[in-house]
């Protein structure tokens, strides 16, 4: 059902948060925690993605250019009415201009970039969309809009492609360059939080939401990711959701 | 005890070096390399100016050191720094660029600087903050912050004033660059190469107005609204400590349609 893939492969984009415990000081790493709400089997609600990167000589962490995401067997995402939304839609006009139901999550995000002597930050919000299919595949779109010092927006596009167990689905993104000024190097994201679905009790009846798997593996579920980072370098990060009680 | 020199200088420095475009010139001791570009290029568009600079020695040794810059940028480009704070000099020089408002940003930059010692040439990165200073009886400044690390720690605080223009240049800022003496008679510090960027394009900040919290978008550096046949002329000129002295006319490309 293409409803049901395309919310697999939300569910996959959110796993963009997700990251991975790397080792030197100065090579980039990273970290993701993982959180179901409600935590409870076969509940419907909200996934949350948090990760945080590390590393880099001038205390910022490298780009990453590519990431993979791995998401526990079982998760999948419902879209009771499912819409969609292409890339051009949200550069140009922003989230408003994408229709309501096809917002999957929300999130924020945390930008560095060292120019002159100091490091810039700058606070972004995410927003979180389905996509159109590609080449019948899953797609799902995050946007990103930063307001000060630096008045931009980005859009990043990933797909989803099925995985092995004990994972179920990949979810696989390019990320695209973000620069900053002339002659000063790219932006890294820093840290980044994005909630999938709801857990809002009182909800519509049209919501998109998480729907947990209905069963615990042994050890709890288990969340994977893999990074490219501008400077060449790459990493893997694990990371499990305890089984709910 | 390994002992770390260091050197804090209060300095004027110009702004200006950024109307240069792309330009080759030599002189006795070696070349000159200097590019620039508009981002984005547009005709009347709010943008960055970004300019790199390099002294390539033809002699061995580093190029003399720089005791001013003059430069004139083409006429019918102007700084808007309406919205922008403005940067005390004192207070960059206590607590360096956290001591400025974010507002009061006005570009960044950074290049190798040149310690010649006697058995040894040290290459030294060094960063550069541009701020935006209180106007000078009516007149544009700048303060640059200019910053090295490792192995000599240097803290220098420049303001870039701006100066009358002959035709056919328009806005003209100059500087004048202390000598650095970063350890006890050793010649005085060089520059090999520098770049910067300035302006403020897509940069923004919350503003205050009647009680309400406003996203208030800069405008900052504004290239001109007409381009002559030829490309946007404009002129350098770097004063050395030898008493030599080096003019480039680089010409700024018209934007592409």
């Amino acid at each position: 059902m293409p409803a049901q893939i395309a919310a697999r492969a939300v569910v996959l984009a959110l796993a963009v948060c997700v990251t991975l415990t790397a080792t030197a000081q100065a090579a980039p790493s990273a970290s993701i925690a993982p959180a179901f709400l409600p935590d409870r089997l076969g509940a419907k609600g909200a996934l949350g993605l948090t990760i945080r990167y590390y590393g880099g000589e001038s205390g910022v962490p490298s780009p990453v250019r590519r990431s993979v995401w791995r998401l526990p067997a079982g998760l999948s995402l419902e879209i009771p009415d499912l819409r969609s939304c292409a890339a051009a839609q949200l550069r140009a006009h922003g989230a408003s201009g994408c229709p309501p139901q096809s917002q999957i999550g929300r999130g924020h995000a945390l930008a560095e970039v060292h120019a002159g002597s100091q490091i810039l930050t700058e606070n972004i919000a995410l927003w979180a969309f389905v996509g159109p299919l590609h080449n019948l595949q899953p797609t799902f779109e995050i946007l990103g809009q930063g307001y000060t010092p630096f008045d931009e927006r980005m859009v990043f596009t990933g797909t989803v492609r099925p995985d092995r167990a004990p994972y179920g689905e990949d979810l696989v993104m390019s990320i695209p360059t973000i620069p900053s000024l002339p002659l000063e190097p790219d932006v890294s994201i820093v840290t980044l939080s994005l909630t999938v679905g709801t857990s809002k009790v009182r909800r519509s009846h049209v919501a998109n939401t998480i729907v947990v798997p209905s069963h615990c593996p042994a050890g709890g579920f288990r969340f994977a990711a893999e990074f490219t980072y501008a400077d060449g370098s790459s990493g893997s990060a694990l990371a499990t959701a305890i089984c709910p009680r | 005890m390994a002992m770390t020199p260091k050197v804090r200088i209060v300095l004027a420095a110009s702004p200006a070096c950024v109307c240069v475009i792309v330009a080759t010139v030599a002189w006795a001791r070696g070349t000159l390399i200097v590019h620039e570009r508009f981002t984005p290029d547009k005709l009347g568009a709010s943008t960055n100016l970004s300019v790199t600079g390099r002294f390539l020695s033809t002699t061995g040794g580093p190029s003399a050191p720089i005791t001013k810059f003059t430069i004139y940028g083409p006429a019918g480009m102007t700084v808007d720094a309406r919205d922008a704070g403005t940067c005390v000099a004192a207070k960059l020089r206590e607590l360096g660029p956290n001591g400025c408002p974010a507002n009061s940003r006005a570009g960044f930059g950074g290049g190798v600087g040149l310690l010649e010692l006697p058995k040894e040439t040290i290459r030294e990165a060094y960063t550069l903050d541009f701020f935006f200073a209180s106007k000078e009886r009516g007149r544009l400044a700048l303060l640059v912050y200019a910053s090295a690390v490792s192995p000599v720690t240097v803290e220098l605080v420049l303001v870039a004033r701006e100066v009358r223009a002959p035709k056919p240049y328009g806005l003209g800022f100059s500087v004048e660059v202390p000598l650095i003496s970063a350890l006890p008679g050793a010649p005085y510090a060089s520059v090999e190469s520098v770049f910067a960027t300035l302006g403020a394009a897509n940069v923004a900040y919350y503003k205050t107005v009647r009680g309400k919290k406003t996203l208030t978008h800069l405008k900052g550096i504004v290239v001109p609204k007409t381009c002559p046949r030829g490309g946007f002329p404009s002129e350098g000129t770097i004063d050395f400590a030898d008493g030599t002295n080096l003019t480039v006319n680089p010409t700024i490309p018209c934007p592409r349609k």
